[in-house]
Formats: structure tokens, sequence, C-alpha cells
């Protein structure tokens, strides 16, 4: 489902945000992406989407050469992943609804949406998409008057809306508590399970990629150090990623 | 690690300045004692005002009501102006070459105030109202183009990359990602805006451009000093009646 092949990310003059990232990411896989501040985590999932341009090297998401891509064929790419922040990214000022409606974008017209026009079909799936995180009884609120875990799964809503083929999660529990982020993981699982929905997410908790992942990857300066099911990820092996603790 | 202090040198540094200040307060004549002896001439000023002549009260509202007029027609007109002039100017929408070009043209016609600008359109299209909307234009365009660029460089970039990661046109993002953050300031930057207007359109009639200005100094010239304050009692009504309508919206706003 995605291939990165030989990824490097060079931020001038000479930080290595990626040094030289292979990894192949089977569709339904539920990968999380584990290293310390700094190496590299949030810089791996945006080149997925190209967020950010990757120096060298080759994204490729569903058979689509992602780096190659221009225009209209970037945005298509795009569409086809969905991805939620740390700091959820939530239009503050919007209704829930009109939120989880601008995962639509992509598949709505250019011009008409731009005056807040979408079809039936994009809000037949936008509601949809917020029964599946259980806030439709919120739809009309402001996102802003939500608490954190409830913006975080508008956001999730909104991805979903996309019908991407990828859901890419930067530290999506990061700025919630442990609880929440319990909920919040067990939300992304069950998308993986229940949809067979390949899913990246980078974590800095280890116990919770641990208890969630099917596969880990361990980046330490840019480079994987670690790439296998949780069982293999050793107390030597964390050592290593993280350094002496 | 603290810099050395370098306590002559700070004196030294602390005379200049002082002695420069000395010499501001001489060449500008500041004096208390002629305060002082001005105050009868005071009072004598303010008790000519009273009771104010409202017999002037139509001419006064109907110059009132050019003030408003001017100020927010020259408001408005300069607030869609300053859009394109806004998104031009801010670091990181425009490319740096057109960014510092925007920022010093900016900069340099709003260091003229509207009271020139008015002075420098009378003499282009004649007396009236429509210079000083010309003037209100010129200067407010200029400034909220200013503030429209802050709002625009102040933006969460977070929404902005959500947006662009559901696969938006640059304009779905720059519709859903950018404008819900800058609206509510660019109103409010306008209400401000429409607020000092008044109180500058009131002047404008000084020099030919319009509104109740041209009521205050013909009154004053004459002499006619309780006539002039019936005008100067109505421009004072309608400013806190602007002032208060605009923090009402603005309240609403937020």
């Amino acid at each position: 489902m995605i291939t990165l092949r030989n990824l490097q990310k060079l931020y001038p003059p000479d930080t290595l945000a990626l040094d030289d990232c292979t990894v192949t990411i089977a569709p339904g896989e539920f990968v999380i992406v584990i290293g310390p501040s700094g190496s590299g985590k949030s810089t791996l999932l945006r080149c997925i989407n190209r967020l950010i341009p990757p120096t060298s090297g080759q994204v490729i998401v569903d058979g689509l050469d992602v780096t190659a891509a221009t225009g209209e064929q970037l945005r298509q790419a795009r569409r086809a992943v969905g991805m939620i922040f740390q700091q959820f990214n939530l239009i503050k000022r919007a209704s829930v609804i009109d939120n989880v409606l601008a995962g639509r974008l992509g598949y709505a017209h250019p011009i008409a949406s731009l005056f807040g026009y979408f079809g039936a079909d994009d809000r037949a799936i936008a509601e949809e998409c917020l029964r599946q995180v259980n806030l439709l009884e919120l739809a009309d609120r402001r996102a802003d008057t939500l608490s954190g875990g409830q913006q975080q799964r508008v956001a999730i809503a909104r991805a979903l809306a996309q019908r991407p083929k990828v859901i890419l999660a930067d530290e999506p529990t990061a700025s919630l508590d442990p609880k929440l982020t319990r909920v919040i993981m067990d939300i992304l699982k069950e998308i993986n399970v229940g949809q067979g929905m390949t899913l990246v997410v980078s974590q800095h908790l280890i116990d919770v990629a641990l208890a969630y992942g099917s596969r880990l990857i361990g980046l330490q300066s840019g480079r994987v150090v670690f790439d296998g099911p949780p069982q293999e990820l050793t107390a030597a092996v964390i050592q290593q990623i993280y350094g002496e603790m | 690690m603290m810099k050395p202090k370098r306590p002559v040198l700070r004196f030294v540094c602390f005379l200049l300045v002082a002695a420069l200040y000395a010499k501001f307060l001489w060449d500008t004549e500041v004096s208390v004692l002629r305060l002082e002896r001005g105050l009868p001439w005071m009072a004598d000023f303010i008790a000519r005002m009273f009771p104010p002549d409202f017999s002037v009260l139509s001419s006064a509202l109907r110059g009132a009501l050019q003030t408003l007029e001017i100020a927010v027609v020259g408001t408005s007109l300069a607030a869609l102006l300053a859009l394109p002039l806004g998104f031009l100017s801010a670091r990181n929408i425009a490319p740096p070459s057109v960014f510092y070009g925007m920022r010093g043209l900016l900069n340099l016609f709003r260091s003229i105030d509207t009271m020139v600008y008015a002075l420098f359109f009378v003499a282009a299209v004649g007396l009236g109202p429509f210079p000083g909307v010309m003037a209100v234009v010129v200067y407010t365009t200029m400034s909220l183009a200013k503030l429209y660029s802050e709002a625009i460089e102040g933006i969460d970039t977070g929404p902005v990359e959500a947006i662009t990661a559901t696969g938006a046109t640059r304009l779905q993002i720059l519709r859903y990602g950018v404008t819900p953050q800058i609206i509510p300031l660019f109103i409010s930057y306008i209400l401000y805006r429409l607020e000092t207007n008044i109180r500058a359109a009131a002047i404008l009639g000084f020099v030919g451009a319009g509104g109740i200005g041209f009521y205050i100094q013909t009154y004053l010239r004459m002499m006619n000093y309780r006539a002039a304050a019936c005008v100067l009692l109505v421009l004072i009504v309608m400013v806190m009646a602007v002032d208060f309508a605009s923090s009402q919206i603005r309240k609403a706003l937020v």
C-alpha cells in the first residue's frame, strides 16, 4: 500500500531529518512509528502525503508515485490519505459537521465548494462518518466548544470522510490524558480491524505502541533502526532507539 | 553571562538624552506661566459657548450625517481595496520581492495623514465630500492592508495543513484553512478604522472636504460660539454612538 524508497529529507543547511528510509507497508497494517523527539516521525508521516516534499527518494501510495505527482494528481493522492494531528487542527469557528465536510473538499466541486455548497452525497458521507465516531448529536456545535477528546474524534471523522486508503496520525494522543488516549487509539484500532484500513501512527508512548501496533518502526536521528512486530521490541532495542535513559 | 556594566558610559548617555529633551522643551516654548495667563481666556471662550444655540441643529445634523457618510463609504471602499494589498504584503503568502516592495509602498503612503490627502484631493477634484472620501480611502487602504497582512502572517498553520491534506485546491485551502481564521480579525480592524475615520472626517471640513467640520470652522470664524457648541455636541454624540455600536458588533464576533 505504501512504499518508501531511500527517503531523505534535508533541512538546509545540515539537518538530516530523514536519512535513507526504506519501508514497505502492506494493506491493513497498523504501523506505529516510535522514536525520540526530533527523530523524524512527523517528517516521515508528512512525506507520505507530501505535506513535506522529500529531498530525495520515492514515495508510492496505492501504486501512485506521490513524489512525482503534480497538480490534480497530487490532490488525488492526498485525498486518498487521511490525516489527523496532535493539535486536531479543526476550523475552530466552524460547526462540527462543516469540519467533517471539509474532508470532502477533494471530491466536491472546486468552485461551488468555495461558497459552502456540497452535494447531497458529500453531506450523507459526512454524517455517516460523524455517526461512526458517535458525535452526530453535536453536529451543529461550534468545533471549539468541544473537549479535546471530542475534537480529535471530529478530526478522525474528517479523515474518514475522505474515504481514504490510508490514515496517518501524527501523535494523535499527545494532547490528551491516558484515558482519552485509549479512547482515540481504540477508535483507530476499530477502523483498522473493521474496515481493513491501513494506519501509520506516530506515538511517543511505548506501552501504547506495544498495545496497539501490528508492526513498529523505530526511528533514531532520521534512520530506521527497528522494523518488526511488537514482540521483537526488546529492552535492548528500546535502549538503542532512545539512547541511555 | 551578564554584560559588564559601564556606569560612566550610562551616565553620559543619560546626560545627552536629558540635554536633548531640554532643547526640545525650549524650542517648543512650553511654558506653565503662559498657560496660567491663558486660563481666563479659556474660561471666557467656554463661557461664550453657553447656552448652545440649538437653532442651528438642523445644519449640525446635516453635517454630522455627511461626516458619517464620508467615513462609512471611505472605510468600506478601503476595506475592499486593502484585501489584495494585504495578501500581497504578507510574508507567508507573497514572494519576497513582492513582499518588500509592498511593505515599502504601504509605509510610504501611511506616513502621510488623511488631512494632507484631503488637501491634495480638494485641489484635484474641487470642494465637497468626494475629496474627503478619497482622502479616507487612500490612507485607510494602506493602513488596513498593513493590519490585514499582519493578521495573515499570524495564522495557525495547523488547519491549513489539515485542509491541504484533504486534497483541496489552493482556493479551497484559502477559503477553508485561512479565511475562517482571519475574518473576525479583519472585521475588528475595519470597525476600529471606522471609529478613527469618523474623527478624521469630522475635521475634513476645515479644508473644504465636506462634513461637520465645515460648520465648526464657520461658526468659530464668525465667533458664533453658541452655534459652534451645538455642532460640537452633535459631533460628540455621534462619535460616542458609533464607538458604542462598533464595540457591540465586535463583542458579538468573538
